[in-house]
């Protein structure tokens, strides 16, 4: 007695089809679990038998043999449970499962379907794979309907599902509604809260509307989380596509916490003490997204830039230019996205006063040198904005309303990021230098930024980071033209001097 | 004024100096550029009225005395913390070797090979004051080593002057403390040249203002550039809420005039420059 029926292995974020194939055959009691499974899989084969006995359904009483296919690909999680015990099932019964079906999920020892983690990933590779029914945990249907265009079945037990298949009760398909992105989904953190930062405010529009990378520096208590908090706030609702390419990384990382699609751009903050696998991922296995995956098209934030192992802030780099991450593994590599706005923060000085007029800086002068000198390199690099952040005066913060809520500049942002799709297709920070002179040429403005660079030295890469700065400035003016404001402007968001990447 | 004694020194180049005065120029190793500008303004001028010009190489005020001293054509002298073949900090080798070489010295107590010590610096600035005539202070903050040069001046019986500072500025709490206690006022060479009692009257009409030291800000340029102080950095931020201007409109202006070098960043802020004519 054979059956196959069919599920999804998920490596990174793709999926990879895999066949299920039982046979039961004579011989005396044996279960075979072959196929390169792990121990995490080979462990489906207890819960398997007692599920299905739990169900009051049959349990092959001689020779077992459960095969994974294609043998290449070694499987990791406990996703296999549900096919297996259903090709099991359809095996014993002698039939044959429906045309166009697979199934994702784990089972508990009860028969009871349960929560699968990556169920999206692998949903949406069964779909291009021509799935059109996908059976799996109530809890995973509103997860699996964001595939669109696959029929979800959600299963509660193993024997309600047996009953459906053999045409007894059947089973309602999920039916919610198809996800909208709200008209103006509103951010916990708002640019109406801060008062003054008129620098910090501009750096972050400009942020935000060219897809550049930004440095804040500043004393303690400046406000520089709040600020980078605000930053997702104002970037362009996510998109449907987009969102549920978010909700795919928190899939995999077993993160949906019910909630599979959220509008909100991602906001995350590791602590400076992160290994570099949580930040750029990596860990066991063909390992799992880090920080920058969950990041994706949202903001990165990186408090205490000089505290952040070098190791870790080195391994940033290539994520950065690429908008992903790939792990290489002797068993394969695997690839994230990793397409975020990063916000770095970075006290002035190891205890954080320098300049500041409230208390006195007392590190010696050439520690100071020291922390500023671990801050620069290629890191800094691809930052191409920087700003200081002072503590607004108090009049600022008493004077109350005012200050301009996220909602606003976004608008700004929305209407700077339509020009520059439709002038080059991509955001400016994104743009190569031979692109950047084909699509905004900097005309007059060119001597200024010659001047600059010959009089007071600039460096060929701060002399593009200056240039693309000045572009997204023209593109929330509403200029087709770089005008010599908007190079001056760029250039005043230039790393200080002492930081020598510049 | 007491004669001036030297005592037994290790020196690199020419020690002891031509004969003349010596005046020593000392002040904070972070100073502001209003500081580094008088100290190099007044050591070139000192320099071209034949006075050689003492310091200590450290960072800020000490290099611009040399600087100011080498561009006026005199002679310098270099007192050291350390050995005289060491040079701390390391980014004045140069300044060393030109010190060495237009004529003037390194001159140490410590023997070759001695590492910069943080207790050698206050013996160090002693000596400073033991082989100048005067000494001058130039932006010092409450507890600063120059302060050690005027006390060690006081106690040789030798004067001690000193320029004034800002009021809002950390930096002349020292300088303006010796002020009040009695020390000699310095608005430009000839106020020290006076002090040596070499002659030279000061011929500062008293009913017009002092010519100072000679340095002019600069003017006509902006009107943004006179809301700028030449020694507290001002945010662009503080800069555009004070003239009602947008944020970006103030970075652009701030960034123009510090291409024509009008003004500069320092810190997180902005100040006026100081330029010689």
């Amino acid at each position: 007695m054979f059956a196959s029926v069919l599920t999804c292995l998920n490596r990174g974020l793709e999926g990879r089809i895999v066949e299920v194939q039982v046979d039961v055959a004579t011989g005396g009691a044996r279960f075979n679990l072959v196929g390169l499974a792990d121990a995490g899989v080979k462990e489906a084969r207890e819960r398997v038998r007692s599920a299905i006995r739990n169900s009051r359904l049959p349990f092959p009483q001689t020779r077992l043999t459960v095969n994974l296919a294609p043998v290449e690909l070694r499987k990791e999680g406990a996703g296999f449970d549900l096919p297996v015990a259903v090709a099991i099932s359809l095996a014993v019964a002698g039939r044959r499962p429906p045309p166009g079906a697979a199934f994702i999920g784990e089972l508990g020892l009860d028969g009871s379907v349960r929560h699968a983690d990556g169920l999206l990933v692998g949903a949406r590779a069964l779909r291009t794979h021509g799935v059109e029914v996908l059976f799996c945990s109530p809890a995973d249907a509103e997860e699996a309907s964001l595939a669109r265009g696959l029929t979800v079945m959600p299963a509660p037990d193993l024997a309600s599902l047996m009953g459906h298949l053999a045409g007894g009760e059947p089973l309602a398909p999920w039916s919610g509604e198809a996800p909208r992105p709200p008209p103006e989904p509103a951010a916990e953190d708002d640019l109406a809260e801060v008062h003054g930062q008129e620098a910090a405010r501009r750096a972050l529009e400009l942020a935000a509307a060219g897809g550049h990378h930004l440095l804040l520096s500043g004393s303690p208590g400046a406000g520089k989380t709040m600020l980078a908090r605000c930053l997702a706030g104002i970037l362009p609702p996510l998109t449907l596509e987009e969102a549920v390419e978010v909700a795919q990384v928190r899939s995999i990382l077993g993160e949906l916490d019910g909630q599979p699609l959220r509008w909100l751009r991602p906001f995350r903050a590791p602590h400076h003490s992160i290994s570099t696998p949580g930040l750029v991922g990596g860990g066991s296995g063909l390992g799992s997204p880090g920080e920058i995956s969950r990041a994706d098209h949202g903001v990165l934030f990186l408090d205490e830039l000089a505290e952040f192992q070098a190791g870790a802030l080195q391994a940033l780099r290539q994520p950065l230019e690429a908008g992903r991450v790939t792990i290489t593994r002797s068993r394969g590599s695997v690839c994230f996205p990793a397409r975020f706005t990063l916000v770095a923060a970075t006290n002035p000085c190891p205890c954080g006063w320098l300049g500041d007029d409230r208390r006195p800086c007392h590190c010696p002068q050439g520690t100071i040198e020291r922390y500023q000198r671990s801050l620069s390199g290629p890191l800094l690099d691809r930052i191409d904005l920087r700003v200081a952040v002072t503590r607004p005066p108090l009049a600022a913060l008493s004077r109350g309303a005012g200050a301009e809520p996220s909602a606003a500049v976004r608008r700004r942002v929305i209407a700077a990021r339509a020009v520059q799709e439709g002038r080059q297709g991509c955001l400016n920070a994104r743009l190569r230098p031979s692109r950047l002179r084909e699509v905004a040429p900097l005309g007059p403005a060119h001597r200024m930024l010659e001047r600059w660079a010959e009089e007071r030295g600039l460096t060929a890469r701060g002399f593009h980071r200056a240039w693309r700065v000045a572009r997204t400035a023209a593109d929330l003016d509403g200029d087709a033209a770089i005008a010599e404001r908007h190079v001056l402007e760029a250039l005043g968001y230039r790393l200080p001097e002492h930081v020598r990447a510049f | 004024m007491s004669a001036r004694s030297d005592p037994s020194l290790n020196a690199r180049g020419r020690w002891p100096p031509p004969e003349g005065r010596r005046v020593a120029i000392v002040g904070s190793r972070r100073p502001t550029p209003y500081g580094e500008a008088v100290a190099e303004r007044l050591a070139g001028d000192l320099a071209a009225a034949g006075v050689v010009v003492v310091s200590g190489l450290a960072r800020g005020i000490d290099s611009a005395a040399h600087r100011g001293a080498l561009d006026g054509g005199g002679v310098t002298v270099a007192v050291l913390g350390t050995g005289v073949d060491v040079v701390y900090p390391a980014e004045n080798a140069a300044l060393a070797a030109e010190i060495v070489e237009r004529g003037g010295a390194l001159v140490s107590e410590f023997p070759d090979g001695t590492p910069p010590r943080r207790g050698h610096f206050p013996r160090r600035n002693w000596t400073m004051a033991a082989i100048s005539d005067l000494v001058v202070v130039v932006e010092a903050a409450e507890g600063s080593g120059a302060l050690i040069t005027a006390e060690a001046a006081l106690s040789l019986n030798r004067d001690v002057m000193a320029v004034p500072g800002s009021v809002f500025s950390p930096l002349s709490v020292g300088t303006h403390q010796l002020l009040r206690d009695g020390a000699g006022l310095v608005q430009n060479a000839r106020d020290v040249l006076s002090a040596l009692g070499d002659g030279l009257e000061v011929l500062d009409d008293p009913l017009r203002p002092p010519a100072r030291l000679g340095m002019n800000a600069a003017t006509r340029r902006d009107g943004l550039l006179v809301h700028l102080s030449d020694t507290l950095p001002t945010t662009a931020a503080e800069v555009a809420r004070r003239l009602g201007l947008g944020f970006a409109e103030a970075l652009a202006r701030l960034t123009a005039l510090e291409l024509e070098g009008s003004a500069g960043r320092r810190g997180e802020g902005y100040i006026r420059l100081i330029r010689r004519e």
